[in-house]
């Protein structure tokens, strides 16, 4: 296997010794939105664990639903979709099936997330420092001036600088890479036991996305969170990811540990991912090879294998799974695969 | 300071650009007022000479010159039917329309503003649905219609308000006894306006980033809209209380016809029919002024509420 990834992984998976707790776990996670047709299912039967300060990347082209999965987890779906059927276990208790006033009390103070976009994920027409006392007061009995000192010292703790006149800042006086700071400060203000970072770089520019991951991974080592890194960028996996979990049209393709998928992926679109990387020690004019076809459509998604029509391995080929997606499968190593077209000639007579 | 001036500068534009309007619109008015003034039977001089008198023998073009110069000095002219100065007599009756004006509004925003953010919240409930077919039936009938039909129910039927005036003399609650029902058959009509415009503006800042963070974080529902969301729309629900004041000040002349209060609106209507252009060319000219002033003050009242639009 050639080097693909232009960064080398700087956090290698921790040995064995003695595994951490599953912090968070998906299981059947499934959630659909009304369609013309039906219900459309966007997320298909996902389920995925998060150890404790271990981080996992979620990643996939836009629209795989890696968002959704975890807006699913939080129960912030936006009506008219819904989570059909799933738990979302934190510490071992399903969260989902819950009053949602003690799903809202776990938000933000157990579970926290936060967003792509830090111009447009602050309120505009509140200081900061307001909106950190916001979400301070949201689950705890702490006084207004308690509550300010506390969001200062939460500014100072994500590094921005002179954090007690900073407070009464409006977001627009601040810079793409300081709002995202401030989110962060929002996020870990109750010390969450996970935290969901969906996308936190991809609209800022690079000097500051590495500031920002860097910011993450000390907050992470500091408090042993677990972090779920949503992201497209695969140098940023190969960096800081644990465990990798490929999406595509709302289902699991590929999950494993960071090395193993990077070295040996399995599935043909983490395959096709993998290619379509620029190399930096390849020619300068060498065309990239991208996925052909189009992204899926998850509202007529074929009976079987959601990447079979875009599959260059097998599109068109009779012991193709066409009648229904294959089930997450592989070895003791944990790293599992929707694909049979690869190695593992037992599984090939288990489905058939 | 600089966004003060800016404004008064628009606030001169404006007010040169309604002048210019009144004036010819009053002119579009078939009909001579030396004829109205002097009855069917006058003799060609004598409607010549107070055609004279009144300037109307001039082409059109000197006419709206010398308007436009005495308007700059305050001076409207004079109303034909009672000789009295037209602004005098129209500012004489302001006070009578503009406190049924912000009686109906305040009502309106009473009712328009918590509504328009209940069926927010409840988007596509069967409460949201009533409530926004009730507004529309609101908005579809005329108000003067809303006004005969309430003077039928509660002034003939039930005899709980009065039906007609406002009381010009009485103390206070006489006066209030004779607002109720006209503010409340303005503020009404002019609320399922304000109702619709409030849930829109509501539901564009509910979908927001900023408040699906709120409740990544936690933040009670209740705390993230009628605080959080709420204030993110504040900005076009004063813009919707601007433009409801024009339409309260429309409709609260239709009101004053129908409950006979006296105010400008009344006054204006007699004014059209006797062909009293200095009038008319007045009354509009200040119900126009009064729009332009609110909203003004609404506009300065925009940086309060949203910093962007202050540190400018």
């Amino acid at each position: 296997m050639p080097n693909l990834h232009p960064v080398a992984p700087a956090s290698p998976v921790a040995p064995a010794t003695a595994p951490r707790p599953v912090a968070l776990e998906l299981r059947d996670l499934t959630t659909v939105f009304p369609g013309d047709d039906g219900p459309v299912t966007v997320i298909d039967g996902v389920s995925l664990a998060v150890r404790a300060g271990g981080t996992l990347a979620v990643v996939g082209e836009s629209g795989s639903g890696k968002s959704m999965t975890f807006l699913s987890a939080l129960g912030l779906v936006a009506a008219p979709g819904r989570v059909r059927r799933g738990e979302v276990r934190i510490d071992g208790a399903d969260i989902l099936h819950q009053p949602p006033e003690r799903l809202r009390r776990l938000r933000g103070a157990v579970i926290s997330m936060i967003f792509q976009d830090p111009l447009t994920a602050l309120n505009p027409v509140f200081t900061i420092g307001e909106q950190i006392v916001e979400v301070l007061r949201a689950h705890q009995r702490i006084g207004r001036s308690a509550a300010r000192a506390r969001a200062i010292e939460l500014l100072a703790r994500v590094q921005i600088p002179d954090p007690a006149r900073r407070v009464d800042d409006y977001p627009h006086q601040l810079s793409g890479g300081q709002r995202q700071r401030v989110l962060i400060a929002m996020a870990i203000a109750l010390s969450p036991k996970i935290l969901i970072a969906d996308e936190p770089t991809t609209a800022l520019d690079v000097t500051v996305q590495a500031q920002i991951l860097d910011l993450l991974a000390d907050l992470q080592a500091e408090t042993g969170m677990a972090l779920v890194l949503i992201t497209h960028d695969l140098g940023l996996v190969a960096r800081y990811a644990d465990d990798v979990a490929v999406m595509y049209a709302g289902r699991l393709v590929e999950t494993g540990s960071m090395e193993e998928v990077f070295t040996r992926p399995r599935h043909p679109y983490t395959r096709a991912l993998f290619r379509s990387i620029p190399r930096l020690d390849g020619p300068v004019d060498e065309e990239l090879p991208a996925i052909e076809g189009q992204p899926p459509n998850v509202a007529r998604l074929p009976p079987g294998c959601a990447f079979e029509p875009r599959c260059t391995v097998g599109r068109g080929r009779a012991d193709c799974c066409t009648r229904r997606p294959l089930p997450l499968a592989g070895d003791r190593s944990g790293h599992r695969s929707a694909c049979f077209h690869e190695d593992l000639p037992d599984r090939k007579e288990a489905i058939r | 300071m600089d966004r003060l001036l800016r404004q008064l500068s628009q606030l001169a534009i404006t007010v040169f650009g309604i002048v210019t309007v009144t004036f010819f619109l009053v002119r579009m008015i078939p009909g001579d007022p030396a004829q109205y003034m002097l009855g069917d039977y006058a003799t060609e001089e004598a409607l010549a000479t107070l055609r004279a008198q009144l300037g109307l023998d001039q082409p059109v073009y000197v006419q709206y010159g010398l308007y436009v110069l005495r308007a700059v000095t305050g001076d409207f002219g004079s109303s034909v039917v009672t000789g009295r100065p037209a602004l005098e007599e129209i500012l004489f009756s302001l006070p009578d329309s503009a406190i049924l004006a912000f009686a109906g509004l305040a009502v309106a925003v009473a009712i328009g503003i918590p509504l328009g953010i209940l069926t927010a919240e409840r988007q596509g409930s069967w409460s949201d649905m009533l409530i926004m077919i009730v507004a529309l039936f609101g908005i579809s009938f005329p108000v003067f219609w809303l006004g005969l039909a309430s003077v039928l129910l509660f002034s003939q039927e039930l005899k709980w308000f009065p039906a007609l005036g406002a009381s010009s003399g009485g103390g206070f609650l006489t006066h209030l006894h004779h607002l109720v029902l006209p503010a409340g058959v303005l503020g009404i009509s002019v609320a399922a306006y304000i109702t619709r415009l409030t849930r829109s503006a509501m539901l564009e800042v509910l979908g927001q980033d900023c408040i699906r963070v709120a409740r990544a974080m936690g933040v009670p529902e209740r705390r993230v809209v009628w605080r959080l969301a709420l204030k993110n729309a504040l900005v076009p629900i004063l813009a919707i209380v601007g433009v409801t004041f024009a339409w309260s000040l429309g409709s609260a002349i239709l009101i004053e016809v129908v409950f006979s209060r006296p105010g400008i609106g009344s006054m204006i209507l007699k004014a059209v029919s006797a062909r009293d252009y200095q009038l008319v060319q007045a009354g509009v000219l200040v119900l126009a002024v009064a729009v332009v002033l609110v909203n003004s003050l609404l506009d300065l009242a925009y940086g309060l509420v949203d910093p962007r639009l202050s540190t400018r």
